[in-house]
């Protein structure tokens, strides 16, 4: 198998919703926590100049966030849907995956049985960092227009806005770190940056995807 | 040590003159509003940022005849408010003589009490983007004076003075009322730790529309006590885990390359 062989991994759609969501994720994020906590409102205010700019910016990021992946959407509708067949198709291989994970997370070697486009451990990151990004935008706007709603619902959106602020950071934080400075993350950065990945790495890591494109 | 205060509300009394409502405006320098009819004779649909008092009038008939029932909204000034617990930015206080303030240096107009008291009491300005409720006048009950509305009111409906003495004020009225109005009730004693401004009411709660047992909503128990204290820690937790994995995969690798190595 030649080395310098690639294959493409994720569309420029993907790529960009992806992107898109990372810089307004992280802006999102320290412009929301102003108001997490008073201790953490203390440290992060400031560099926002006060908080009626970090509301400002709060608000701009969260039309962007929700706009992102509605334009990947409607660029790559059928890409969207093979992301989540393959999410659903969640089997024997993606548990054995999930129980022995955790090993060679910390460096120990593991067999891994033949895992598709994503990995079990990939599949549980596109449920909990999706369902806490569609509660964040729902929740968010509830907050923002809170006049239209009733107050039982304004209410409870203050506290699922936060558990899946904590849901998704600690995602992006694993996701983050596995993307790049896990040594077995490999080629899995350039993926998603460049678009395309080492035939041999695909071929390790994800086989059964690797197989039914290249069959294909 | 200051003692607690207290605003006795004795509704039986009340004419629904609304001297009470142009008081607080005029010494809080609150511009009047614009507003119309909503019943009969209600113009006032709730408290709004430049209107802290307001008084609603309900109609309640019994055997053919009708009688004006009065209520007076302003801020509760709770014992345990939940407004302070939602605010994110310690703007909100009590004082020692039992008031609930928010410190307009350091309110950011968020809303998050607005939304979590359970009167629905503090409005935000949207322009200024500051939250307003009733200050119970502390610049005047702090120095020897009544609060406006208590100072004006003229069927002597309000009284203001030391907790001990306004509760006991309120038991000899209420037993006084109950001969003509089997449902009467103090309102705001249990509630939210006890209020700064109890009520005699001559109806269920109910019926004036209040709620009946007013206390901190479950989501914000949830959201106080449970997510923002340990909730958060997962964060930190999954970026531990992650520099935990750093040294530990390299230490790994490390010590195969140096066993295979040879």
């Amino acid at each position: 198998m030649n080395n310098e062989e690639r294959v493409v991994r994720f569309s420029g759609s993907a790529r960009f919703a992806h992107w898109g969501h990372t810089v307004t994720f992280l802006v999102l994020l320290f412009t929301g926590l102003t108001l997490f906590t008073p201790a953490l409102g203390r440290v992060l205010t400031p560099l926002f100049g006060g908080h009626v700019t970090a509301s400002l910016i709060h608000k701009i990021m969260a039309v962007g966030f929700t706009i992102i992946p509605l334009i990947a959407l409607a660029i790559n509708f059928k890409g969207f849907i093979a992301w989540w067949k393959d999410v659903f198709s969640f089997g024997a291989n993606d548990i054995k995956f999930l129980l022995k994970f955790p090993l060679e997370f910390f460096g120990f070697k593991v067999e891994i049985p033949p895992q598709s486009k994503f990995n079990g451990g990939e599949k549980m990151n596109s449920v909990v960092t999706t369902t806490s990004c569609v509660l964040l935008a729902l929740s968010g706007y509830v907050m923002w227009f809170k006049a239209a709603f009733p107050v039982v619902l304004v209410q409870w959106c203050y506290p699922i806005h936060g558990i899946c602020m904590i849901l998704a950071t600690c995602m992006v934080c694993m996701h983050g770190y596995l993307g790049s400075l896990h040594p077995g993350s490999g080629e899995s950065f350039w993926g998603m940056w460049k678009g395309t990945v080492r035939s041999d790495w695909a071929a390790h890591h994800h086989a059964k995807w690797y197989d039914e494109v290249t069959k294909s | 040590m200051t003692t607690k205060k207290m605003v006795f509300v004795d509704t039986s009394l009340c004419t629904g003159c609304k001297a009470c409502s142009v008081a607080c405006k005029a010494w809080n320098d609150l511009p009047a509003e614009k507003n119309q009819l909503i019943t009969s004779y209600q113009a006032q649909a709730s408290t709004t940022h430049n209107t802290w008092t307001y008084i609603s009038m309900h109609e309640k008939y019994e055997n053919g005849k009708m009688e004006w029932l009065m209520f007076k909204h302003q801020c509760y000034h709770c014992e345990d408010p939940s407004c302070l617990k939602a605010c994110p930015n310690e703007a909100i206080y009590k004082t020692e003589s039992g008031y609930t303030l928010i410190d307009q240096e350091k309110c950011i107009g968020c809303g998050y009490c607005v939304a979590n008291c359970p009167w629905g009491v503090p409005k935000t300005n949207p322009e200024l983007k500051k939250t307003y409720k009733c200050t119970g006048c502390i610049d005047r009950v702090e120095n020897g004076l009544q609060p406006a509305c208590v100072a004006t009111c003229q069927p002597g409906a309000l009284h203001f003075g030391d907790r001990a003495e306004m509760e006991a004020l309120a038991k000899t009225r209420l037993a006084e009322v109950k001969k003509d109005h089997p449902k009467a009730q103090l309102y705001g004693d249990k509630a939210m730790g006890g209020t700064t401004y109890l009520y005699l009411l001559l109806e269920d709660p109910a019926f004036y529309g209040l709620p009946e047992n007013p206390t901190t909503s479950s989501s914000l128990v949830v959201w106080k006590d449970w997510v923002q204290p340990y909730g958060i820690w997962l964060i930190p937790l999954a970026l531990a885990a992650s520099a935990t994995s750093f040294v530990t995969t390299r230490i790994i690798n490390n010590t195969n390359k140096s066993k295979g190595g040879n």
